[in-house]
């Protein structure tokens, strides 16, 4: 065996070092650490590494194969290039926070086993909620809150369906997964992949914390944790027929809400949920070319909407907003600004020439093939909306439009080289998807410069820009927010609380006196005659159960505490035989 | 910056800009007239300029259905949460 450096390792240890360093130092640290580990994905041969054994699992701490480099690369990739887009930012906090979110996501991607994949799936939320609360708002703190909370309802998905599986078969392996044999346990890790994944409906968290992030946080978030997410349900759940379906009705979900949104951070978010529809359908017709195709569009994606948030992050940083309604003119004052943002939106439209055209036309290609028109349309109709919110409508709104041009200036140096080399490597998987065909995890012949494509490509989108200019005046940015299934966690809680109020408390007092009257009698009745019992009967025959017995005489007695936290332990513990028991059964 | 300037020339001439992508639209159906359909598996394949008839009805319900149920009930005022 030989032997293997994990790439997430650089990333921990550079965010242990990162604290001591000031200045320039801290910036070469920032920049070598994401090339060190390019160099170690390079560098890495296919096999199994780091095997070990803890608590009785056998757990596989890099699982090296194709799928799993081709997301390798990009993430590390990924990681230098969001490290030189935020080279600027002064906190060494963020960094850290960056640098182990790319860690654990590296991690995630590498990890053999369901146990292991948890560990680094946790460490991901909760490294990641800081590049939310760095931007230091109210929102953003807010914001952060919900993220977590729905993070952590994922995790507890996803861990409710391990531990299933691992009493039902007595590994955490964590392998492909068929259809016909997925049970309770398997769709529970598959909704609490999903839920990263931004699946409907479990996706309100994203674009509600997304566009409250750090401008150099968002670049971050908007690669690592869904596409983390896409790789697990591309190695775990390939041909799921759910994931055909969620994954296209996500592509339309998220254009429609990109055409009506104002903020280009949440058009943007909402195109995220968009474009990993287009993977996790792939993923769900789950051919080798579908696959191919959700890797391939995972690998561009990254790149391209990074991008994407890079130029809006650059403008939100220099004009202090990012509001349509409040933009227009800036291709006077950010012309370079405005090429890169150009070439990430032409890019997710799927240009000729750009990296969506590629990638994107696999999965359709593979409908297609499969003979699913519907989804091969409805694929192509979010194809439309996306060149039609993030290519027309933000470019224009933000960069031309009619109102008087925005004082604001090109943003620091090292803003613009991120987004520069990110748009050269667009233009170069889209001149030359051979270097992206080399790393995908299936041998394909597919090719996606053909006349019919093109074509289809070109009508497309140039019909889109026609009805474009023809309904523009239906299409000027409003300065409202859209209702989304968060309403139901932010809102309609508040109605729940006041019935608490008013109904449920009223019931649960009388509740409560009455148990203080009745059942605290009865209580206290019972343990005086177990305690009598104990003492006349059972005391000179057995010794030890009377320990046992007073012990639980005291256990009853700390269960009448009334401190919180031991109900809490004690429903815990509840929960926690009856999944035993029923994982037994 | 160059860009600008041009930028600006190009607003100034909208007129033969629009001629410009008119005759360029044509060229786009006439262009997909002329493919050869000898491969086409499903009725979509046959059809002529079909993504441009998909395009051009596509991207106008969606602009309607979206804008029309944001105006419905999805719009709240910037404040709706606080």
């Amino acid at each position: 065996m030989t032997s293997w450096l994990h790439p997430a390792l650089f990333f921990f240890l550079g965010s242990l070092l990162l604290p001591f360093f000031q200045g320039k130092a801290r910036k070469i640290i920032l920049l070598l650490i994401p090339v060190l580990a390019i160099i170690a994905v390079a560098a890495a041969e296919q096999g199994i590494y780091g095997q070990y054994r803890f608590l009785g699992i056998d757990g596989v701490f890099g699982r090296v194969d194709k799928l799993s480099l081709i997301f390798a690369w990009v993430f590390t990739i990924m990681a230098f290039l969001g490290a030189l887009y935020a080279l600027h930012r002064e906190e060494s906090g963020h960094h850290i926070a960056g640098f182990l979110y790319v860690g654990s996501s590296l991690g995630a991607i590498f990890a053999g086993d369901y146990f292991t994949l948890f560990i680094f799936w946790e460490i991901m939320a909760f490294s990641s909620v800081f590049l939310i609360w760095y931007r230091r708002t109210k929102k953003s703190l807010d914001a952060g809150f919900r993220y977590l909370l729905f993070h952590v309802f994922g995790g507890l998905l996803f861990f409710t369906g391990m531990m299933l599986t691992y009493f039902k078969t007595g590994s955490m392996a964590f392998e492909s997964i068929a259809p016909a044999n997925a049970g309770l346990a398997e769709y529970l890790i598959l909704w609490g992949f999903a839920l990263n994944a931004a699946v409907l409906p479990l996706h309100a968290w994203l674009p509600d914390a997304y566009p409250e992030a750090t401008v150099e946080g968002a670049v971050f978030l908007c690669a690592f944790t869904t596409k983390t997410a896409v790789y697990v349900l591309a190695r775990g759940f390939a041909g799921f027929e759910v994931l055909a379906i969620m994954g296209t009705a996500m592509t339309v979900f998220g254009v429609c809400y990109a055409v009506i949104e104002n903020d280009i951070r949440r058009v943007l978010a909402y195109h995220i949920v968009s474009q990993v529809g287009y993977m996790v359908a792939g993923i769900g017709i789950g051919t080798h070319l579908a696959l191919n195709g959700a890797a391939a569009h995972a690998f561009a994606h990254i790149l391209y909407k990074a991008l994407l948030f890079m130029g809006a992050g650059a403008v939100l940083y220099m004009t202090g907003t990012a509001k349509l309604t409040q933009l227009g003119g800036l291709y006077k004052t950010m012309p370079l600004t405005m090429i890169f943002y150009i070439v990430g939106a032409v890019s997710i439209a799927g240009f000729p020439l750009f990296s969506g055209f590629v990638s994107k036309s696999m999965i359709v290609a593979s409908a297609h093939q499969e003979g699913r028109l519907w989804l091969m349309n409805l694929l192509n109709l979010a194809g439309i909306g996306t060149f039609l919110s993030v290519g027309l409508k933000v470019t224009y709104f933000a960069f031309f439009g009619k109102g008087e041009p925005v004082t604001a200036k090109e943003p620091p140096k090292n803003m613009l080289w991120a987004m520069g080399i990110t748009s050269l490597m667009c233009l170069v998987i889209g001149v030359y998807p051979d270097v992206l065909s080399v790393l995908l995890p299936f041998a394909s012949d597919y090719r996606p410069y053909n006349l019919h494509h093109l074509s289809e490509a070109l009508q497309l989108l140039s019909f889109t820009g026609l009805v474009f200019f023809l309904l523009l005046p239906k299409l000027s940015p409003e300065e409202k927010i859209n209702l989304d299934v968060d309403y139901l966690y932010r809102k309609a809680v508040w109605y729940f609380l006041r019935f608490d109020e008013k109904v449920i408390a009223v019931f649960d007092n009388l509740w409560g006196e009455l148990y203080r009257t009745l059942g605290l009698r009865a209580l206290f009745k019972s343990a005086d005659l177990s305690y009598g019992f104990d003492r006349k009967a059972i005391d000179g025959v057995v010794d030890g159960s009377a320990v046992a017995t007073v012990d639980l005489g005291s256990t009853v007695r700390r269960m009448q505490t009334g401190r919180i936290q031991t109900y809490i332990a004690l429903s815990m513990i509840i929960v926690f035989v009856v999944v035993m028991l029923f994982a037994v059964l | 910056m160059k860009l600008a300037e041009w930028i600006g020339t190009l607003r100034e001439n909208l007129k033969t800009l629009k001629i410009v992508m008119i005759v360029y639209l044509a060229v786009l159906v006439l262009f997909d007239v002329l493919l050869s359909r000898d491969d086409a598996h499903f009725l979509i394949d046959k059809i002529y300029a079909y993504w441009a008839i998909f395009g051009t009805i596509g991207c106008f319900v969606l602009i309607k259905f979206s804008k029309g149920i944001a105006h419905m009930f999805l719009s709240k005022d910037e404040d709706y949460y606080d």
